[in-house]
């Protein structure tokens, strides 16, 4: 993307999160790419949507939308303010586990020993009692995804995007990392955009699944997943929404 | 890392503040004179007698502190001099006439060396005794003009075709170009340091001076000095070219105390050659004739020099021949 | 201590190379007064000893100093460059590498001129020499920033200078200390010319001094304690860099 970034304008809205028919092309030269064409979304407060789609469809771009790093060419956005789970993690080599999770208090002006306070709780409650110290080269990929996440949250925003957290990971730890992730937006919760290549995923974790079409990406089809908590990969009604969401996006099977 | 930041700054600031102060070029207190006296070259035995005026306290005694420097290039001494930097520059008697041609203010006031040091150098095992036997030969120089014009004066009084002797341009290294075979004799070292040298390296060096093959003769060394300073502050300059001349004539009565202070002053000189170079080079301080004060500058001979000049087109402006050198500021003079 | 015995493979190989430069001396491949034998320059490291040592000093005072302005200057300009990306890079940095093809004999007059006769010119000098490859390094550093990395503090709405301080200059950091390695490399040899600039001491003026008294193996001294101390100061800041930057030199292991 060969855009200059622009100062983040104001998309706060007051409750959730409005995306209306967002169209957002990218110019290289002459030539553009659209990202996003037609592009709608809604999620009330504390829920949690899921969007999957093919590679390349804008969904990162959606979200970036959502946390108000872009600006679309046409239609609105109005969100509540976002905080942006990358898809890589993105923690700072030089920076110890904690100080990695506290970076967003740092941004903002807290003090380092009131921010690291702030965050000794949360490791704990993740997990990473132990390791507060380890920088992240010495961390395995899971535990590197809980502190991301745990940065994600000390942002302190209503709204959490969330790209793709777990696409990096093996299967044994991403399992793990999605019972994890339920469980701590069931005693955090929050409003949650995760977006995702992995449709079981999306149904394990959100009350809606958003289907997007390839590029240029917008909706195909919402599916509500009205099921009890917490969910299981072998339960049939999962398996039931999983294959229609298959379906949706156009996948043979 | 951060923490480094500002002690690192303040280590600057501390290392800078101790370093030498600044030269001021204005009088200090109320009875000596901050002079800036900056050399030709390296310190070597020619200036002999300015560290002995030095180690002696003669500068002190005529209310004078000097502070010598050492130029970066051969070019450095004048234009700094013109141009205010220094208050007194040594430098050489082509030099001065070439420095008036372009207008620059500038004035000799007194000669440090009687005569011509440039010779014709070549090692014994050239065999190049007079300049007849140049015919044929590569001569090797710095590429300086009037190096040039001395070559082909000495070819003309010869009766030498110029063609008939190749001159190649071997910079500074002189030594090193006769050693290595790559010319047969070098125009522009000086019969008392580079011969000398030679000598002691056993390469037993023949010696043509330039005023003895049809070069007129000249000052090599001489000291210069602003024509405002010679109106403004005549004074203060009689008494450095006084003291000056004080330093080399103890040289005269005790050279080799006169080298102890010029290696004291400079530990990078070699004993040895000093000494050889300073019992040489003595009678070239003082004046032929001994009724003339130290420094004494001839105005025939140099007016000689610079009709030379003019008719080698290395100068172009007649003007900048008269008045070149004065004598007003040496010993019982101008009073 | 693992530092020190990997050192053994250069140490062998400069002992060889000296031993052919002996040999080659002494079977008569040169006149000793354009190239002197090994055995003659140890020589004279040993009876100029004084002389090599205190002009050594003044040298490495220049030096220190001349360094910690470059990288002072360099660094500051960096970042100036660095976050006037539109305006001043663009019309300064052709300006910068402009800088570099001036010839120091041509400058050194120029700065005597100037600043006189102290320590100054001859710290411009070693400045100007070292200055680049900081400013060059520390600019790359600073581009070379993850954008998404800046993204991601945007999101936590991080101020500009934030977002330079915890971010884009701990990234930089290796590519300073890559410059600063550079340049110490180069202002060593930079004082030798630097000393040309108003100098009656230093190794750079005793080097000058020396070959018109034929005295090459005093020269050739002077240049190996230049080099010598161009290595330590190299060796003392890959040390530096270990302690500063301990997590681009950690092992890299997965815990369970």
């Amino acid at each position: 993307m060969t855009e200059a970034p622009t100062e983040p304008r104001d998309v706060h809205g007051p409750d959730g999160i409005r995306v209306h028919e967002v169209i957002r092309t990218f110019r290289t030269g002459r030539s553009g790419v659209d990202a996003l064409a037609g592009m709608s979304l809604r999620a009330d407060p504390h829920d949690v949507v899921a969007v999957v789609g093919p590679s390349g469809c804008g969904k990162t771009t959606l979200l970036e939308l959502i946390c108000g790093l872009q600006q679309p060419d046409s239609g609105t956005v109005s969100s509540p303010p976002a905080a942006l789970m990358p898809q890589r993690d993105l923690l700072l080599p030089w920076l110890s586990a904690i100080d990695n999770a506290v970076l967003a208090l740092r941004a903002r002006g807290v003090g380092r020993e009131d921010a690291r306070r702030q965050a000794r709780p949360w490791l704990e409650r993740f997990g990473l009692g132990g390791f507060e110290t380890t920088r992240p080269a010495q961390l395995s990929g899971g535990m590197r995804q809980r502190v991301s996440f745990l940065r994600t949250l000390l942002a302190g925003k209503p709204v959490l995007a969330l790209d793709e957290p777990f696409a990096a990971l093996d299967a044994i730890t991403r399992h793990e990392m999605q019972r994890w992730l339920a469980h701590v937006l069931e005693a955090e919760p929050r409003t949650v955009v995760l977006v995702t290549h992995d449709v079981e995923e999306a149904v394990l974790l959100a009350d809606r699944v958003i289907v997007m079409s390839g590029r240029p990406g917008r909706a195909l089809a919402e599916l509500q997943v009205a099921l009890p908590r917490p969910r299981s990969a072998t339960d049939l009604a999962v398996v039931e929404l999983r294959e229609r969401a298959l379906g949706a996006l156009g996948v043979q099977r | 890392m951060r923490r480094l930041v500002v002690p690192a700054v303040l280590l600057t600031l501390l290392l800078a503040a101790c370093g030498e102060k600044q030269e001021s070029v204005s009088p200090t207190g109320a009875n000596t004179q901050n002079l800036t006296l900056m050399l030709d070259w390296f310190p070597n035995a020619d200036h002999v007698g300015i560290y002995e005026a030095l180690a002696n306290g003669d500068f002190k005694t005529a209310g004078l502190d000097v502070h010598i420097e050492v130029p970066s290039n051969p070019a450095s001494p004048l234009e700094l001099l013109a141009a205010g930097k220094v208050d007194a520059a040594i430098s050489y008697e082509p030099e001065v006439l070439l420095a008036r041609n372009q207008n620059l203010p500038l004035v000799s006031v007194a000669a440090i060396v009687q005569e011509p040091l440039t010779s014709i150098v070549s090692i014994g095992s050239k065999h190049i005794q007079t300049a007849a036997q140049l015919r044929g030969k590569r001569v090797g120089d710095a590429g300086i003009p009037y190096q040039h014009a001395y070559l082909e004066t000495i070819l003309a009084h010869e009766r030498i075709p110029p063609g008939s002797v190749k001159e190649i341009n071997v910079g500074d290294n002189l030594v090193p170009a006769m050693l290595s075979g790559r010319v047969d004799a070098t125009l522009g070292a000086y019969w008392n340091y580079e011969a000398i040298e030679l000598a002691q390296m056993g390469k037993h060096p023949n010696v043509i001076r330039m005023n003895q093959v049809g070069v007129p003769t000249y000052d090599e060394l001489v000291l210069v000095v602003r024509e405002s300073t010679l109106v403004d502050h005549p004074d203060e300059i009689r008494r450095l070219v006084q003291a000056i001349g004080r330093g080399y004539q103890a040289v005269r009565s005790d050279p080799n105390a006169g080298v102890a202070n010029l290696v004291g002053a400079n530990p990078g000189l070699d004993s040895k050659f000093q000494r050889a170079a300073v019992r040489a080079t003595l009678p070239a301080f003082f004046p032929s004739n001994p009724s003339n004060p130290w420094g004494w500058q001839d105005p025939v001979q140099w007016n000689a020099y610079g009709q030379w000049m003019l008719s080698n087109h290395l100068i172009t402006n007649p003007a900048a021949v008269a008045d070149a050198s004065t004598n007003e500021e040496l010993a019982g003079q101008g009073l | 201590m693992r530092v020190a015995l990997r050192g053994w493979r250069p140490l062998l190989l400069l002992i060889l190379l000296i031993g052919c430069w002996e040999l080659y001396v002494d079977l008569g491949g040169a006149d000793p007064l354009i190239l002197p034998a090994p055995h003659q320059v140890a020589s004279s490291l040993y009876t100029d000893r004084s002389l090599l040592w205190s002009n050594f000093l003044v040298t490495a005072r220049e030096v220190l100093l001349g360094i910690l302005v470059a990288a002072v200057a360099g660094f500051t300009f960096a970042v100036a460059l660095h976050f006037s990306k539109r305006t001043l890079r663009p019309a300064v940095y052709p300006l910068l590498v402009a800088s570099q093809t001036i010839p120091i004999p041509i400058i050194a007059p120029l700065l005597v001129f100037w600043l006189g006769f102290g320590i100054l010119p001859k710290l411009v000098v070693i400045a100007l020499v070292s200055f680049f490859s900081i400013v060059v390094t520390t600019l790359a550093g600073l581009a070379a920033v993850d954008p998404d990395l800046v993204k991601l503090m945007r999101t936590f709405d991080a101020s500009r200078l934030r977002i330079f301080r915890h971010v884009e200059l701990p990234s930089a950091l290796p590519g300073v200390f890559t410059g600063a390695k550079i340049a110490v490399a180069v202002a060593v040899i930079g004082a030798v010319f630097a000393e040309q600039a108003g100098s009656n001491s230093g190794l750079g003026y005793l080097f000058q001094e020396s070959l018109p008294q034929l005295l090459t193996a005093r020269a050739y001294a002077a240049v190996a304690i230049l080099s010598a101390f161009a290595i330590v100061l190299f060796a003392l800041l890959s040390l530096a860099e270990r302690l500063a930057l301990p997590w681009a030199y950690a092992p890299k292991g997965d815990l369970p």
